[in-house]
C-alpha cells in the first residue's frame, strides 16, 4: 500500500511538474522570436566568426532585442567551417532552442549544407555570401544571400584592374579548392577575354593552406601581370604576404577578388599591402548616414577599430531578417519571406534589391585599392574605394530556374 | 618540323628543371622549419613518453612574443634570440606544476591536460593580441628577393634555410658531443637504465621538455615573418609535427630532421604536379610509413 502510494504521489508530481513545463514552453514561444547566428568560432575562418557575431549583436541592440512587440532570442553556434558540424548544429538549434530563422554561417560548403537543413525545417535561411548556388541551382523559398552575387564581384574586379592597368594580358589564379572558389574560378575565365585578358595559369589549393613560395615560384615562371587570387581570410593573407616576400609585389599587382577588405588589410603589414587590388562586399567609408551610424557603434565596440566585411555582414543579415519581420508585421519565417521578395530600398551598403524569382541580391560590390604607407592617414586609412559595380547577372546563366514554393 | 619539336621539348626540359630546382628550395625551406618544430616534439616524445598536445602553441607563442619584442625594441634580431628563451620559461612551468604530476597517471590525463593547455594558450593569446592577425616584417638587411639567375628567391627564405641548418647542426652536437645530449639520448633509448645509472630524471625531463620549448618557439618566430601571425597558428601546425614523428619513428632526432626536410620537399613536388594535394600528401606519406614500416623510417620501436 505504502509502495503504491509513493507510486502515486510520484506520478502525480511528474504530470503536475510536465504540465507546468509545457506551459511555460508555449509561453516562451508565444513570447520570442529565435534567431540563431551560425558562425565559424573555430576552425579556419575562426577570426571571422567573432566579428560577425558582433555584428548581428548590433542590428539587435539598435531594436532593443525586440520585434513586433516579441523579445528576440539570439542563440549562437559555431559551424567551425565544417559543413557536417554546421548542419547538426543548426537541426540541434532547431529541435532545442525553436529556432525559427538562421544567419551566417561565412563559408559556401558550410552554407550549401545548411540550407538544405533550412529548407527541410520551413526556416528562413540568410546566408552571408559567396556561392551563388543558395540563389542559383540550389535555390528555395526559404534561403537568401547578402552578398553582390559572384559574377558581379568577378566582373567589377576584372574591370577595374584593366582600367588601372591597360597594358596588363596575362593573368594567374590562385584558387581555393572548394565550392565557392570554383564558381569563381568558372566566372573569371568566363570574363577575363571581355577585358583582353588570358589566363596563364590555375593553382589550386587547399582551404587553410598556410604556405605558398611553391604557388608562387610557378606563378612566376609564367611571368604574368597580376596575380589573381581566389582565396580568402588567412589563405589570402599568407599569399598577399608571402608573394611580397618573392617580390611580386608592388613591381606588379594582387587581385585579392573577394575579400573581407578591412580584415584582411590589417593584418598585413603597409609594405606587404602596396599595389593590391581588392574586391569587397564592404568597405567602412561608405559614404551614407546608415553605415555612419554602424561604423559608430562598431567602434564603440571595438576600441575605435572599424568594421570590416565580417562584421559588416553579421550586421546586414540581422538587419535583413529583422526588416522582413517589420515588413510583415510578423515573426512566421513564410510571412517574412514574402515581405522580402522583391523588396527595393537603401541601406547601409547603398542601394538594395532582391529579386523574387531566385532571391538574388542586386546591391553594389566595391573595389578597392590600397594606399602606400605614406599616403595613410591614420593605421586605419588601408584603401580607398575606386570603383563601384552593380551590374547584375545576366538571367540566361543564372541556374536557379524554379524556385519552387513554401 | 623535328627542329621545332626539338626546340619546344628543350624549352620545356629546361622550364621543368628549373620549377623543380625552385620547388626544392622552397621544399627545402619549409622542410627546415617542420624539423624543427618536429625535432623538439619528437625529442619530448623520446624521453617523456608524452606526446606535447601543446608543442603547437608554444610554436605560436614564439611567433607573438617576437612580434612584441620586435615591436618594442624595434630589433628583429633580439626578438628571435629572446622569444624562443621566453617560450622555454612557458615550458618549464608547463613541465614542473602540470606535466610532473601526471608522469604516473594513465596516459589520457597527460593528453587531456595538455590539450586543455595547448586551448588555454591559445584563448590568451586571443585575450592579449586579439582574434585578428598580424605580420612581422624582416629587417631591412633580409628584406626583398635575389636574382639567382633562374629564381627570384626571397632573402629571409635563403638566410632561413641556412640559419634553421646551423641550428640542426648545433642540436646535433649538443646531443652527440656533451654529456646532457648523452644523457638525454641515453633517456630516449631506455629511461630506466638512467635512473639506475643515479641521474636525476626529473631534472632531465625538465631540459627536455625546455628544449622542446625552444625549438618550438624558435621555429614559431623564424616562421612569422612568412606566414604571418594568427590565434590558430599553433594548431595549424600541430598535425603536422605529429606526421614528422610518425615518419621519423617515435624518439629519433635524426629521423625528424630527415622526415621533417622530406614532408617539405614532397609538399613542394606536389604543387609542380598535383597542387589541389599539397596537404594530403604529408597524410599520405604518413600512411604509407604505418604501412609498409610501421616503426617509421629510422625508429626501432
Amino acid at each position: 500500500m505504502k509502495s503504491f502510494l509513493s507510486d502515486l504521489k510520484f506520478k502525480i508530481t511528474t504530470i503536475i511538474f510536465s504540465f507546468l513545463f509545457s506551459i511555460s514552453s508555449s509561453l516562451s514561444t508565444a513570447d520570442t522570436v529565435n534567431i540563431l547566428g551560425l558562425f565559424p568560432f573555430s576552425g579556419p575562418y575562426a577570426d571571422s566568426g567573432k566579428l560577425t557575431d558582433q555584428g548581428a549583436r548590433i542590428a539587435l541592440e539598435e531594436v532593443n532585442y525586440t520585434i513586433n512587440g516579441k523579445k528576440i532570442k539570439y542563440v549562437t553556434r559555431d559551424s567551425e567551417t565544417k559543413a557536417g558540424p554546421a548542419a547538426r548544429r543548426a537541426q540541434e538549434a532547431i529541435d532545442t532552442e525553436g529556432v525559427k530563422f538562421i544567419i551566417g554561417p561565412w563559408s559556401s560548403g558550410v552554407a550549401l549544407a545548411v540550407t538544405e537543413v533550412a529548407k527541410k525545417n520551413k526556416v528562413m535561411y540568410y546566408f552571408s555570401g559567396g556561392t551563388e548556388d543558395i540563389s542559383g541551382k540550389k535555390c528555395h523559398k526559404y534561403a537568401f544571400m547578402w552578398a553582390a552575387n559572384a559574377w558581379t564581384a568577378m566582373d567589377a574586379d576584372l574591370k577595374i584592374f584593366k582600367k588601372a592597368n591597360p597594358n596588363a594580358k596575362k593573368i594567374y589564379l590562385f584558387v581555393v579548392d572548394y565550392a565557392f572558389g570554383w564558381t569563381l574560378q568558372k566566372y573569371v575565365e568566363s570574363l577575363a577575354p571581355k577585358y583582353g585578358l588570358e589566363v596563364v595559369g590555375v593553382d589550386r589549393h587547399p582551404l587553410g593552406h598556410r604556405e605558398y613560395s611553391t604557388f608562387i615560384t610557378k606563378a612566376m615562371s609564367k611571368n604574368p601581370d597580376a596575380v589573381y587570387m581566389i582565396n580568402f581570410g588567412l589563405d589570402a593573407i599568407s599569399a598577399v604576404r608571402q608573394l611580397n616576400n618573392f617580390g611580386f609585389t608592388p613591381k606588379k599587382p594582387v587581385i585579392m577578388s573577394w575579400s573581407s577588405g578591412f580584415e584582411e588589410l590589417i593584418q598585413l603589414d603597409p609594405a606587404a599591402r602596396e599595389n593590391l587590388i581588392v574586391g569587397s562586399n564592404y568597405y567602412y567609408t561608405i559614404d551614407n548616414p546608415e553605415n555612419k551610424k554602424f561604423v559608430e557603434a562598431y567602434k564603440k565596440k571595438f576600441k575605435g577599430v572599424p568594421p570590416g566585411y565580417a562584421g559588416a555582414a553579421g550586421y546586414g543579415l540581422m538587419k535583413m531578417t529583422l526588416l522582413g519581420m517589420q515588413k510583415s508585421g510578423s515573426t512566421e519565417p513564410q510571412k517574412v519571406i514574402t515581405a522580402l521578395e522583391e523588396h527595393k530600398g537603401k541601406n547601409f551598403v547603398g542601394d538594395f534589391e532582391i529579386r523574387g524569382r531566385n532571391h538574388q541580391t542586386v546591391r553594389p560590390f566595391f573595389v578597392l585599392q590600397t594606399k602606400k604607407k605614406n599616403e595613410m592617414k591614420n593605421q586605419y586609412d588601408m584603401a580607398e574605394v575606386v570603383d563601384v559595380s552593380s551590374t547584375e547577372q545576366p538571367k540566361n546563366i543564372n541556374m536557379c530556374k524554379d524556385i519552387g514554393s513554401f | 618540323m623535328k627542329t621545332a619539336f626539338n626546340a619546344v621539348f628543350e624549352f620545356l626540359k629546361i622550364f621543368m628543371t628549373f620549377l623543380i630546382i625552385s620547388q626544392i628550395l622552397n621544399g627545402l625551406g619549409l622542410g627546415m622549419l617542420y624539423a624543427l618544430v618536429g625535432v623538439g616534439l619528437t625529442l619530448i616524445l623520446g624521453v617523456l613518453n608524452i606526446p606535447n598536445f601543446a608543442h603547437g602553441v608554444l610554436y605560436a607563442l614564439g611567433a607573438y612574443l617576437a612580434f612584441t619584442i620586435a615591436n618594442l625594441t624595434d630589433s628583429f634580431y633580439f626578438a628571435m634570440f629572446l622569444s624562443p628563451l621566453l617560450v622555454v620559461l612557458v615550458g618549464f612551468l608547463l613541465e614542473s606544476q602540470g606535466v610532473r604530476r601526471l608522469y604516473h597517471a594513465h596516459h589520457d590525463y597527460q593528453l587531456l591536460f595538455l590539450f586543455a593547455c595547448a586551448l588555454i594558450i591559445q584563448e590568451v593569446i586571443i585575450i592579449i593580441w586579439g582574434p585578428i592577425g598580424f605580420s612581422l616584417l624582416p629587417p631591412p638587411s633580409l628584406s626583398g628577393a635575389v636574382d639567382l639567375g633562374f629564381l627570384i628567391y626571397p632573402k629571409y627564405r635563403l638566410v632561413l634555410i641556412c640559419f634553421a641548418f646551423f641550428m640542426i647542426i648545433c642540436l646535433y652536437l649538443f646531443l652527440t658531443k656533451t654529456n646532457l645530449g648523452a644523457i638525454l639520448r641515453a633517456g630516449i633509448e631506455n629511461r630506466d637504465m638512467v635512473k639506475v645509472l643515479g641521474i636525476n630524471v626529473n631534472v632531465v625531463f625538465l631540459y627536455t621538455f625546455g628544449l622542446g620549448a625552444y625549438l618550438a618557439g624558435l621555429a614559431g618566430a623564424l616562421s612569422a615573418p612568412i606566414m604571418g601571425l594568427t590565434p590558430s597558428m599553433g594548431l595549424d601546425i600541430l598535425p603536422i609535427c605529429f606526421v614528422v614523428v610518425v615518419v621519423a619513428g617515435l624518439g629519433s632526432i635524426p629521423g625528424a630532421i630527415i622526415a621533417g626536410i622530406l614532408i617539405g620537399l614532397s609538399q613542394g613536388a606536389a604543387t609542380i604536379w598535383f597542387p589541389e594535394a599539397t596537404n594530403v600528401v604529408i597524410y599520405v606519406m604518413m600512411g604509407l610509413t604505418i604501412i609498409f614500416r610501421p616503426q617509421g623510417l629510422f625508429g626501432v620501436r
